[in-house]
């Protein structure tokens, strides 16, 4: 469970999250909607501890991210990148993390297996493809087994089959009962697969409940997003 | 924290520019021992003014350009942009991700290379006193013990003082170049010692006083006075860089 309760925080001059707050519950996979710029990063990178917020909390089954000793066995993360350095092969990468978590060396292997990178363990992360560099940054996110799992624009750089590998894991693994949060500016692709929708735009979350509750009466997800958002931004 | 720390171990010596510091710190000292060695003879012939227990010792200096790169690689590699598809990102998102405990992340670093830093101190010390005695043989006095033991001291606090400085400024390009230029081409510290003598305390000067006799300051250190000026300095720089590291957004 990711409970997100009144979220601000201020770049600069500008207020980028106003009063964000939403819930993900577990089960479910929900869909954190927005368009670029939005604010969907800087929340999860403040409820991942990576950024501060000014006010506000976000917790994960009711404690801050920091508050976790081995967090990787709770919360899997990804986010933009892989992570690793270029310099180190994707092995590499997996096994300090592995290590620094208390995790056993044979989930390295597990979890390149599941992802797909079992071949290409051996090469530099530098010399990763946008696609295996997702799946790298996915694959460490699994290592220790979490009941939740938090993805920022995970489909970004997939190949279709990459998309569609995507979209099975993350059913499923709401199916076994984990919490799924993803981020994403795609429309159809988030309506294929999430059950509870939040839409932000500059900051503010300007919708959230089931799909069909934030859908409404407009055709599609997309024109609910955009008669939400696009009110504020013609093109 | 045994774990953090094994895994900090293995991160910096999973990365090639820490393999060239360890390198360079470890072969730079003995080399300039071998390729001193002739002026050396002539000077110790000719009855030079030179302390000759500190012979030895000056050539350590070199080497500690390795634990300057050690210091800074295990934290510059932390910033380094991990490609071009994802900019900004950077492997200190998957550390923080994986040790969210900030100052647990620090501490495990900082004893990682301590570590790692203590093992080529000493190792660079043995080997370059030991061809220093074989080819200066009984001309150059037995090092002294403690002496060893405090310039390997110098040698770890060299390479924190790198890992601090490079937190604060969280680039390791300007940080290195900075130290290498200020220990190689000109002393800052040292120009500044012609204008005020307290200059002398500034870290690059002072701590050379920990294990170096015939240094010319325009003030005399004490080896322990030395000491303390220098790890007092190291304390500082690591209290601003976790400090800040505390409560910077990563």
């Amino acid at each position: 469970m990711i409970t997100i309760d009144r979220l601000c925080k201020t770049r600069g001059r500008t207020r980028i999250l106003h009063e964000v707050s939403f819930d993900a519950r577990p089960g479910r996979v929900t869909g954190f909607l927005g368009p670029n710029g939005a604010g969907k990063t800087s929340t999860l990178r403040i409820l991942l501890g990576l950024d501060r917020p000014e006010s506000g909390t976000a917790l994960v089954d009711g404690r801050p991210y920091a508050g976790w000793h081995h967090p990787l066995t709770t919360v899997g993360a990804l986010l933009d990148g892989s992570g690793a350095h270029r310099a180190r092969s994707a092995r590499a990468h997996l096994r300090w993390v592995a290590t620094s978590n208390g995790l056993p060396r044979s989930r390295v292997d597990e979890v390149l297996d599941v992802v797909g990178l079992a071949a290409d363990a051996g090469k530099r992360a530098g010399r990763y493809s946008l696609g295996m560099s997702r799946r790298l940054g996915l694959a460490a996110a699994l290592l220790g087994d979490p009941r939740v799992l938090i993805l920022d624009e995970p489909v970004n750089g997939l190949d279709p089959a990459g998309i569609r590998w995507m979209r099975t894991f993350l059913r499923d693994s709401a199916d076994q009962g984990r919490t799924v949060l993803l981020s994403s500016h795609l429309m159809g692709e988030l309506a294929e697969i999430a059950d509870d929708v939040v839409i932000i735009d500059r900051g503010r979350v300007v919708a959230r409940g089931t799909l069909s509750e934030v859908t409404g009466s407009h055709p599609t997800l997309e024109d609910a997003f955009l008669t939400l958002t696009a009110a504020s931004e013609p093109w | 924290m045994v774990n953090l720390i094994r895994a900090e171990l293995r991160k910096l010596l999973g990365l090639p520019t820490a393999w060239v510091g360890l390198i360079l710190g470890l072969l730079a000292a003995p080399a300039l021992v071998v390729i001193n060695a002739p002026a050396v003879r002539r000077a110790l012939a000719d009855g030079a003014s030179i302390d000759a227990s500190d012979l030895g010792f000056q050539n350590l200096g070199i080497g500690l350009l390795g634990a300057m790169i050690l210091g800074v690689v295990t934290v510059s590699s932390e910033y380094t942009g991990t490609g071009e598809d994802a900019p900004g990102a950077r492997q200190l998102t998957a550390s923080l991700t994986a040790v969210p405990r900030r100052a647990r992340l620090l501490g495990a670093k900082a004893i990682a290379l301590s570590l790692v830093v203590t093992v080529q101190g000493s190792l660079t010390a043995v080997v370059t006193l030991a061809l220093t005695e074989r080819i200066h043989g009984t001309a150059v006095p037995a090092p002294d013990p403690v002496r060893v033991l405090l310039a390997v001291l110098y040698w770890l606090l060299i390479g924190l003082l790198a890992y601090a400085i490079t937190l604060i400024a969280r680039n390791g390009i300007i940080t290195l170049t900075v130290l290498i230029v200020n220990s190689s081409v000109v002393s800052v510290s040292y120009l500044l010692t012609k204008v005020t003598p307290l200059a002398a305390y500034l870290p690059d000067i002072v701590g050379a006083h920990m294990f170096l006799r015939g240094i010319d300051t325009p003030v005399e250190i004490s080896p322990l006075t030395a000491g303390l000026v220098m790890t007092g300095w190291v304390a500082v720089l690591l209290a601003v860089a976790g400090y800040l590291f505390q409560r910077r957004d990563a």
